[in-house]
């Protein structure tokens, strides 16, 4: 599971959809398993469309709890494609490693509300309920 | 003609892509103009119940909507289906270089709200007594049952994710639901438009004995 999907997924229980703690779900990174993909090249165009759509918040707290400090915590604010210097590219690059690169292959999450705890195994997440709670 | 892409999968566990999935195929390659118009920036295209994964790798394959700037989800609840559309991207070089993940979860249920710009959907939409229960193991036989059973008139399922759709999709987004004459379609078409829903029909044909169709769900 891409970094970036993180940014996507939130708690199945019906329950928590009126709580704000049911997004994003949280990250035991002592206990997830990242690895590398290196095979999607970089588009700073793609990276910066990233950007505008993602709730940085959610980006820069996942990001911490799976050992990343470096995001800062206001969302960069970049000028056109065409006006990007040398800092702004670095950025991207940074935040290509980060969202596109990597990948989560096992690990767990966990909701922030009700606590209940969602497993990736190879590299796919499973959001199913158990019977008692769907 | 688009390509279509190749699916080697075992049937026993893995609905065979079918004529339904061909009308779907057919309908996203008649809508790319309209995707491309309504679309800018980063488009998350998703699709529910992928089963083979031929109609998620046909988007990534054929760059629809937005070639480099879709990232693209697929969500299934059974187990092999979510193992198939990696293996089916994979069988068609869509795997590298793509923003592509499979996540195990019954529809939208663990998305956060309001995210998915395009819905592709082609539900189980069998009349028959009832939806499958979810199989506790993956050994089980049964998951290829919920591929098609959909309760009562066929529309249990794809009821759940209408009645859901404003808090599934974004404010721009748009769903591609399959439905079967015994769906009724027209008349769900038209208690969506009750409530507020565009429903536009895409494409239309006679398959052996069913009569399927596509339909376009957007804003007003």
């Amino acid at each position: 599971m891409k970094f970036l999907t993180t940014n996507f997924l939130k708690c199945s229980v019906s329950a928590c959809d009126n709580s704000n703690d049911n997004f994003p779900l949280s990250f035991d990174g002592s206990k997830c398993e990242l690895i590398q993909d290196t095979t999607i090249e970089f588009n700073p165009e793609f990276i910066m469309n990233v950007i505008d759509r993602v709730d940085w918040d959610a980006i820069v707290l996942v990001a911490q709890e799976l050992g990343n400090n470096s995001l800062p915590a206001a969302k960069p604010v970049l000028g056109s494609v065409e006006g990007l210097t040398e800092d702004d590219m670095a950025v991207l690059r940074d935040l290509h490693l980060l969202f596109i690169q990597t990948s989560i292959k096992e690990g767990e999450m966990k909701c922030r509300n009700c606590g209940h705890i969602y497993y990736i195994k190879n590299g796919i997440p499973n959001l199913l309920l158990p019977p008692h709670l769907a | 003609m688009l390509p279509t892409p190749l699916v080697k999968c075992d049937y026993d566990k893995i609905y065979e892509p079918s004529e339904d999935s061909f009308l779907l195929l057919d309908a996203l390659e008649k809508e790319q103009g309209y995707l491309v118009e309504k679309f800018n920036g980063l488009v998350l295209v998703c699709e529910f119940g992928p089963g083979s994964g031929i109609v998620t790798t046909f988007m990534i394959q054929n760059r629809i909507p937005v070639g480099l700037n879709s990232v693209y989800l697929a969500v299934d609840v059974s187990p092999w289906a979510v193992e198939a559309t990696l293996e089916t991207a994979k069988l068609n070089n869509c795997d590298k270089g793509t923003v592509l993940d499979t996540v195990q979860g019954n529809l939208g249920t663990g998305l956060r709200k309001n995210q998915v710009d395009v819905l592709l959907f082609n539900p189980p939409y069998v009349p028959a007594e009832e939806v499958p229960e979810v199989p506790e193991s993956k050994d089980d036989y049964k998951w290829l049952d919920l591929a098609l059973d959909g309760g009562e008139d066929g529309m249990v399922v794809t009821q759940k994710v209408l009645d859901n759709l404003d808090s599934i999709l974004s404010k721009n987004g748009v769903a591609y639901i399959l439905f079967c004459a015994r769906n009724h379609p027209e008349q769900v078409a038209e208690e969506m438009r009750l409530k507020g829903w565009k429903i536009d029909l895409v494409e239309h044909r006679k398959a052996g004995w069913e009569v399927l169709s596509v339909y376009r769900f957007s804003r007003n």
